[in-house]
Order: structure tokens, then sequence, then C-alpha cells
């Protein structure tokens, strides 16, 4: 009964909003007609004639014709993976993914919780329209929760709680009521390049970027290092290229760099966002993916006094920290009771079945189970699934980062890409994919210098040994890229971020 | 940085600082505006709760009247005031940012020439407090407001026999109530809990393949399909409204429209005002039984020709039809005569066709057969017709978040789960799902046959009230509710009086829906959900007697205060 699942997000890395091209960046206030037309200037390669945008056979609106094109694009490079999936019995010589974030090391753990008998609970209330924030009982539970993990300094309030379906709703509903058509959220690149798609399929709006560099330079401490100086040129340049930027998005622990940002660069980077009037949207939705015990977390909510509270949102879900991307849990807090009205008043077209947001109070009010059982296992078989990666690629002489974090390593494959060019990223990424292995390539990320991958190493151990196998036989077998890229291979491929 | 910003694109012939400068002043006379509606809506407070048990109901009324007068009024005048507050802020005004306008006054442009008092008020009252909101943030708190503020009220004081007697009733919501029993007894067997790794993991954003195969067979079997419908013209989300909001999104551009026959269920009009900016062109039907109307609120051809006609002759671009089957709030279920008529009309004008079924098997009364438009031998425009089904109302189980689009349209359906992500519903739902529609035996023998038969009782109930009382109502079918007529209780027949009573209701800690919130042309109608438990029912229906009584009572003092006067 059960076919196969398509465990992926699939939107394109490309999409209505600014990663398409810079000038899509730069551009503002358009509406997607006005995005349209641009679109079809501009002839991306070898996704297919854009012309069709303008079919009179087409029975959707042009809004519609917009979304279907990044849409297919998406579904065209996502295909490849779900037509070949691994498995272990049925098809020893399918594609093993190890680009889509998810956590498979606990299913064991997390089917014995959610088989117990207080899942099962079945009333009347459950099954009827709910408080469109989420059930209270379950409102209670996340406010206790976040108190205890994010060692809030004060007890956190349910009423300051709203409960989605899902992280990509949340970042939907808090651009759309907290940004015009057009304007922007700031955000450090490299990101989790679904976002784009988010903030962007109902909300059209946009995002610009704070471009961040391997090279360590001046005062920086690490690659990657987000500066309030960089912050602040970023906004700058957003503003004289007419681009209203309504907030920033942090993400916390980083995805894909892993890196976890201390408690001083948070009271920066929240100074400097109070000092534009910005909203900050923190996702920390890996905060309990921290395995490394030397790595100290703090969570936004951990501070002592927000430098400005009513324009600090925190997001958390179940996705990551939990393993379970399926159930499609999320949660905002936010002290502004008007963005939380204005969040849940769209929550009628985000809202999760009343037995679910059961399940989870049920789940997040078990702090035995979590903290004697689960999170210790999840950390100590997230360590050894790092471990191993991390050593196969440093047997094979590849620089890397991270930071004892989340599920991925940022790999730094440049010295494979002897002209240093995304097409050459997209080549070698192809060649993974040829030889049965999934990754996410950094311009999924927007990051700024072509060769950076990321490699999700939270699986199962014969499928993570088979996948850097396979890695290897890539880099190994042939250090150089093909020099005349056939067009056709140019074609993006789906965002296997997530 | 504050240089910089000079350079930002200002409205033509401004400069950025006097657009700030303007706004201050806006903004400050918005201030004072909403400071005095403060007070004058705590003075009215004060003087209705002071007189509250000592004067006359009817002078509370009067007051009612004059605290409703005076809020339109501040209303108007804050509205305006926004609008030049607000209107300097927009870089470019495209077409999307116009539709704004059609949130914040759709319903009232709707219904030109109709004041709209309350709802405008809470309007105002949210659209001003909200400072770090997008204007459409302040606009979708608003609006959502102003639709749900009723329902909040009742969702934090629910009536409980035992614990809170004196709270809320509502037979405003339309939901079944009446067979929990059964569908928490059928959940709770041992094949609706499953853990599969699969179900924890990213599904497949059309929804899960099981799922997708299993509405495919119910929808083949219970709309009788003349062939086996594809799994893969199923789309899965959580809701309808999330459906009829996605398919909004694809179908139409910012500012285009649908038009829906009214009354019409208002939930819908909210979803494609919400996210989309699609606007609902009313196609105004009529209870009066004339010529041309051979039974009351009949939908004609010829009144979809000239809805559309008047439309496009306002210059609105329209692009599809949106039909409940079977209607709410009307009960009605379309003959296959007519639906075909209405599906030939939209083929002739090249209007897609939105089909919301979700009370197909409510249908209680047994000498009547439903229709599915999926029943059709042939479809006049298959590429253009869309249908749409839940189990909310059918299963009584709104809690679950479960919609399901079929559409022989490839394009629509692959462009709709496109949204499946912002719609998601969870796999361990997704499971449940599967395990009761895939049930057919249960659904046949045990759930239908029961739920018919409460539903029968309950509406065999209310209308023996009704026709006590006298009150005209319609429908004898299908669906959760009865459309009553309450105008003789309406002096003068008013959509003001209409609220008035409608508050009423609410101050007997009764909710009900009132024909405005269903777009209806006729003030004085009212929506009452029937599908709720005996004891609950029987109360509520006592207090709805009690209102309409009072209501009585102060008619007679009025007329006869009017008679003397003259």
């Amino acid at each position: 009964m059960f076919a196969l699942p398509q465990k992926n997000f699939r939107a394109p890395t490309t999409c209505l909003g600014p990663t398409c091209t810079q000038d899509m960046d730069r551009s503002h206030g358009d509406d997607l007609e006005g995005e349209c037309s641009r679109k079809l200037d501009q002839k991306l390669p070898g996704v297919g004639d854009p012309v069709m945008l303008s079919s009179d056979t087409s029975y959707l609106s042009s809004r519609g014709r917009m979304i279907k094109w990044f849409w297919d694009l998406a579904e065209e490079g996502y295909r490849t993976y779900h037509m070949d999936e691994y498995d272990e019995d049925k098809n020893p010589s399918g594609i093993i993914n190890l680009g889509t974030s998810e956590n498979k090391l606990c299913f064991d753990l997390l089917s014995r919780r959610l088989s117990q008998s207080d899942m099962q609970w079945v009333e009347p209330s459950l099954l009827q329209y709910p408080d469109w924030r989420g059930h209270l009982f379950l409102r209670e539970e996340v406010a206790k929760f976040l108190t205890f993990y994010c060692k809030s300094p004060v007890p956190l309030r349910p009423e300051n709680v709203v409960v989605l379906n899902g992280g990509a709703s949340l970042f939907s509903a808090l651009a759309t009521v907290l940004c015009e058509v057009g304007e922007a959220f700031l955000i450090p690149t490299p990101y989790y390049g679904a976002i784009t798609q988010h903030v962007c399929l109902y909300g059209n709006v946009r995002l610009a970027y704070v471009y961040l560099d391997s090279e360590v330079t001046g005062l920086d401490t690490r690659p990657f290092q987000l500066t309030v100086e960089k912050l602040e040129t970023a906004l700058r340049e957003a503003y004289s290229e007419g681009v209203r930027v309504k907030g920033l998005i942090l993400i916390n622990p980083q995805n894909p760099l892993g890196d976890v940002y201390s408690t001083e660069e948070l009271q920066e980077y929240l100074v400097f966002a109070k000092r534009h009037k910005l909203h900050v949207i923190v996702d920390e939705v890996y905060m309990l993916s921290v395995f490394e015990e030397s790595v100290g977390y703090h969570s936004v909510l951990s501070l002592e006094r927000l430098p400005d509270p009513q324009r600090t949102h925190v997001m958390w879900a179940t996705s990551k920290d939990f393993g379970m991307s399926g159930l499609r849990f999320a949660t905002l807090y936010t002290e502004n009771k008007d963005v939380a009205t204005a969040v849940a008043s769209l929550c009628r077209y985000h809202g999760l079945s009343g037995l679910v947001q059961y399940q989870m109070a049920q789940l997040l009010r078990d702090r035995d189970w979590i903290n004697q059982v689960y999170l210790p296992e999840n950390h100590a078989r997230l360590k050894a699934a790092h471990t191993y990666v991390s050593e196969e690629l440093r047997a094979l002489g590849i620089p890397f980062l991270s930071r004892g974090a989340g599920f991925f390593i940022w790999v730094d494959l440049r010295k494979y890409l002897p002209k240093g060019t995304f097409e050459e990223e997209m080549l070698l990424w192809r060649r993974f994919l040829d030889n049965k292995v999934l990754l996410s390539f950094g311009k999924a990320f927007e990051c700024k210098e072509p060769g950076w991958f990321r490699f999700v190493f939270s699986d199962q151990a014969h499928r993570l040994r088979l996948g850097m196998q396979r890695v290897r036989q890539v880099l190994t077998g042939k250090s150089q890229v093909a020099e005349d890229p056939h067009p056709s291979q140019t074609q993006k491929p789906s965002d296997q971020c997530r | 940085m504050s240089r910089r910003s000079d350079t930002l694109p200002v409205p033509s012939g401004q400069t950025r600082s006097q657009v700030l400068r303007d706004q201050s002043i806006y903004t400050q006379l918005l201030e004072v505006m909403w400071h005095l509606q403060q007070t004058m809506r705590e003075h009215f407070v004060q003087l209705m709760s002071r007189q509250g048990l000592l004067q006359e109901r009817r002078h509370i009324q009067a007051i009612r009247e004059q605290e409703a007068l005076l809020s339109r009024l501040l209303c108007q005048m804050i509205n305006l005031l926004q609008s030049g507050a607000t209107s300097g802020l927009e870089p470019q005004p495209l077409s999307s940012e116009d539709s704004r306008g059609d949130v914040r006054y759709g319903q009232g442009t709707q219904l030109a020439g109709q004041p709209d008092p309350v709802p405008q008020l809470s309007d105002c009252e949210a659209t001003f407090v909200t400072r770090d909101l997008s204007n459409r943030g302040t606009d979708i708190s608003a609006l959502y407001w102003s639709s749900f503020q009723d329902y909040n009220a009742y969702q934090k004081d629910k009536y409980h026999k035992d614990k809170n007697p004196l709270g809320f009733i509502n037979l405003g919501t339309s939901e079944n109530k009446l067979c929990i029993d059964l569908m928490a007894e059928r959940l709770q067997e041992s094949d609706m809990n499953c853990v599969e790794e699969a179900l924890l993991q990213y599904p497949d954003w059309r929804g899960q393949p099981f799922l997708r195969e299993e509405v495919a067979r119910f929808l083949t079997y219970y709309c009788r399909a003349p062939a086996p419908l594809d799994p893969e013209n199923v789309v899965v989300l959580n809701g309808c409204c999330s459906v009829f909001s996605a398919l909004a999104m694809v179908l139409c551009d910012p500012g285009e429209a649908f038009l829906v026959p009214t009354p019409f269920y208002g939930g819908f009009a909210f979803s494609s005002r919400l996210y989309a900016k699609v606007e609902l062109i009313p196609v105004h039907l009529e209870s009066k039984i004339t010529a041309i109307n051979t039974y009351p609120f009949q939908l004609t051809v010829d009144k979809l020709e000239e809805a559309l006609f008047e439309a496009r002759l306002k210059g609105k671009d329209i692009r599809g039809l949106v039909l409940t089957n079977p209607q709410n709030p009307l009960g009605d279920i379309y003959s296959p005569d007519s639906l075909m008529k209405y599906l030939e009309f939209a083929k002739r004008h090249d209007l897609h066709v939105i089909i919301d079924e979700i009370y197909m098997l409510s249908v209680f009364d047994e000498s009547i057969t439903f229709h599915s438009v999926l029943s059709m031998k042939s479809l006049p425009d298959r590429n253009r017709t869309h249908v749409v089904w839940g189990t909310s109302k059918d299963f009584g189980i709104s809690g679950f978040r479960f919609g399901a689009l079929y559409t022989h349209n490839k394009e629509v359906a692959s462009v709709v789960s496109a949204f499946g992500y912002l719609h998601s519903i969870s796999g361990i739902t997704q499971h449940k799902l599967c395990q009761l529609l895939r049930n057919t035996e249960w659904i046949d023998k045990v759930y239908l046959p029961t739920n018919r038969f409460r539903l029968r009782e309950a509406h065999k109930y209310v209308t023996a009230k009704l026709k006590a009382l006298e009150i005209p109502f319609h429908n004898r079918s299908s669906g959760l509710y009865v459309w009553i007529n309450l105008k003789k209780y309406l002096d003068p027949c008013t959509f003001e009086e209409e609220q008035l009573l409608y508050r009423r209701f609410l101050d007997h800690k009764l909710l009900l829906s009132c024909g405005k919130a269903y777009m209806c042309k006729e003030p004085g109608w009212f929506c009452l959900i029937f599908a709720d438990e005996l004891p609950r029912l029987k109360l509520a229906m006592r207090r709805f007697c009690d209102v309409l009584e009072e209501q009585k009572q102060d008619l007679i003092v009025k007329q006869l205060e009017d008679a003397m006067r003259e």
C-alpha cells in the first residue's frame, strides 16, 4: 500500500523571486506579471522554451503559468532521483540521497514513542474546528517546552505561540503579514534556499542577500562569518537599488554551515536590526541538533533582554530536531500580539489535524523520554555519522566546514573545478548524480563561490557508506571536469536542499 | 543611511520628505480619531451596563442603533485617513497592490448601497492598532477579525452542560456534531495507528500516493463516475479552503474574479481574497417566486449571463464560476439538467468551473438523488471543470484538515501541487484518512445510514419549531443547515436591523450566521446549523425563541409608538 514516498523538497532553485538572476534581485515592487514579461526576455538556458509562458493553450492565469514554469523546472531534476531511489533490496544500484536534510537516524525511537497508547487519544474537540492558533493545550506545551530548551529567563506564554503545518507555511505567513509585495528580507548566504519560494509563492516577497566569503579576512575569526558591517553594507546596497527591506532572517544553528551564533553575535545582529527598525525572524529549527557538547548553543529566547522584542519572531519545528519532516508541525513565538494575530488569521490555510496536535503535545511534554532517551541517543548517532563522513573527507584531502550542529557538512570541492564556475559546479553535481549519489550544490544556497556542496550525513550507516563510496569514485576517478559541457547538461536541477 | 533612503522612488511630483510630513499629519489625525472611537465605545459600554437591567430593552436597542451610526461615521473617516496615511508608502501601486482595496472594501462594494456598520468598526480597530504589520497584513488581520470575532468569542466561552451552562451555543458554524461518537470509535481502531518511516519524512507534495489512490477510488464509487478516476488527477491539501486558495492563485491573476450565485458560503470569499486577491462577483438570486423564478433562489443560465454581462461591462475580468452542490446555505441540489446548462454556459464563455461538493454525502432525504459532476458521461469542458471535496462536513471531522481537488486538467493539478508544501497534511493524518476512506463497508453500513438518520431527526426537530413559529425556511433535503427567513422580525427590513437581530442572538449566547455573511441580497435571512446533539439543540432553540419573542415585543411597542405619533 505504501508506494515510494517522495521525501524531497522539490521547489526550484530559481523561483519567482530573486534567486533567479541578479537583475530579478534588484527589481522591486513588481507584481508577478511584471516579472513574467521580464523572464520572457531573459531566456534562461536549457529550461524549455519560456515562450511557453505566453501560450494560448494554457488554462492558467499568467500568475499560474509562472508558478507552473518554475515548478516543472524543479520537477524535471527531482524526477531523476525519485524514479531511481535506492533500496537495499529492491534497488541496490539506485540513487543515494545525501542531499535532503532529513534525520533518518532515530526512526526506531520515534516509532516506538509514537505508537504508545497515550498517542492514540481521540476526543470530539480534536475532530472539530480548532482555535486557529493551535489548540490551547498544545500552545501551553510549546511554551513550556521552549522555556525549558531555549533556557528562557522568564516563562514563555502560550498566547505568544501560533502553531502551523510546517516551517514553510510559517515563512509564507510571516512574509505576507510583515511585507508588502516586492519588499524584501535580508538573509546571509549561503542559506537554506527553499526560503526563497516560501516567502515568494503567496507573499511575493524577495530576499536581499548578505554575501559571506569563505576567506577569513579583517576581524573575522572563521569562514563565512556574519558581521554587522556586512549587514550594513547589504542593507545600504538594497536601499540604493530601491529595494525596501523589512526584516532580517537568521538561521541558528545555520543551514548549511552548521554554525552557531554566540550570544554576543546574536546581540549585535539584533541591535543592528533594531537600529534600522527591521523585523528579525530567527529560525531555530536545528536547536536540539547540536551534537557536539563543546558547542554552546544559545537560543535568541535565552537572551536576558531582547533589543526589540516586538520585532523579534522565533520559529521552531519538529521536522529536524525530532526527525519528523512528514509530520508538518511548526511554531511561531513572538511577543508581538499583532503579528501573532495576523499569522493566526492565515492559519485557516495552514492548520494541522487536531489528533496530530494532541500527539505533539504528548511528545513535547514527555521530558523524561526526550532528555534520557531521545536526545542522548540522537546526538550520539549524529556524532558517529558525522565522524564517519568527516573522516572520509579528510582521507580524500577535502576541506570542509562543520561546527557540530545540524545534519550536514559544508564541503569545499573548489579544487575540482578548474575554472571555478557555477557551470562546472553543476556538471560535478551531475557527475555525482550519474554515479547515483545526490548532493546539494552551493548555488542552491546562493553561495557566492562556486564549488561548495552540502553533504547530509544523518542517514543510516549502510546508505552513508555506499554514498561516500560513490562520492569517492567520482572525485578520485577523475578530478578534472570534462571541458565542453553539452548545453542540455547545464539544465538546472531541482533544489535538493532542505 | 537616511540620506540614502531619500533616493527611494516616491509618487510622482512629491519628495519623500513631503510624503513623510503628510503621513505624519494623517497619522496624528488617525491617533486622535482612534482615541475618540475608544472613548465612544467605552461610553456606550458604560451606558449599556448601567442601564442594562433597569431600563427597558428598547432603550438599549436605541443606544445600540446610535452606536452603530456613530461607529459607521467614525469608520468612514478612519478608512479615509488610513488610505491617505498609507498611500505614500507604496513604492509602486501595481495591479496586485490595487486589489488591496478590494480586501478592505470588498464586501461593501459588492453590496453597494447597503450599510455595513458593525464589521467595519472592528475593521478599523484592527487596522489602526497594528503598526508592525504590512498593509496587507493589517487587512488580513482586520478581515479575519471582522469575520471571526464572534466565532472566537464562542471558542473562549463554549457551552458545556455542567461546566459552562451559560456559554455560547454555536448554530452558526457548519459542523456536523451528530456522529462524533461513531467517528471517535472508528478512529481508535487499530488500523488507524500506523507509524511508518515514510509517513514521518517529506511527502509527495500532491499527497501521499496511497491516499490519492484511495481518494480516486472513493470518488469513483460515491460520485458514480462512469470510468475509474485517476489518482494522478487528485491533489490533497489541508482543507478545502486551501484548495480553493491555490486554485484562485493559479487560475486568476490579482484583481480578476469568479462568479458565484448568492447566497453563498462566505468562507470561500475569504479564501479568494486573503492570499490570491481574487474577487467574487455575486449572481444574486431571489427568494420571490415569479415567472422566471419557479422556486426560491433558483439559479438560471439567464441570471448567469446577465451577471457576466454586467461584470464585464464594469471591466471585471471573469475567469470562472464557483458552484456549491449540494448548495450551502440553501440545501438545494442541482439536477443533472441544470448542472449541464451551467457547465455549458461556462464553456460558452471559456470560464473555469469550480464545483464544491463537500456536502455530497450529507443528503438526508432518501427520495432525493445527488448527482455529482463527476458522474456525468461527458463534461462540456473537462479541462476547465475542477471538483473539490473534503471530509469536514460529510464525516464531521473539520478538525482533520483535509481537502481534495479532482481535475482532469493535468496542468492545473500539477501547478496546484506547487502549493503542497504550504498546505500539507501530516503523514500520520494521511494514513488515517486513507484507512477511513477505504473502509466502504463501514461507511455504507454503519456511518452513512446513522448519519442520515440523525441529520433527518435533527432537521425534523428544528423545522417543527420553525413551523410552530411560522418562520419560512428553505432546505428539506441536504446539508447541515436550514436557511430561514426572519424578515417579519425586522422593521424596517434592512441589513442594519439584521445585524442588530444577529447581535441580539449573540447577547443570548446563541451564534447564528446572518444572510449578509452569505452575500445574500435580501436582508432578513439567517442560516441555522442543526447538526448538533439534541440537548444542545433544544437549548439553542429555546434561546432562539426567547430572542424572537423579545424582538416581537419590541416591534409591537415600536409600531404602537409610530401609530401614536401619527
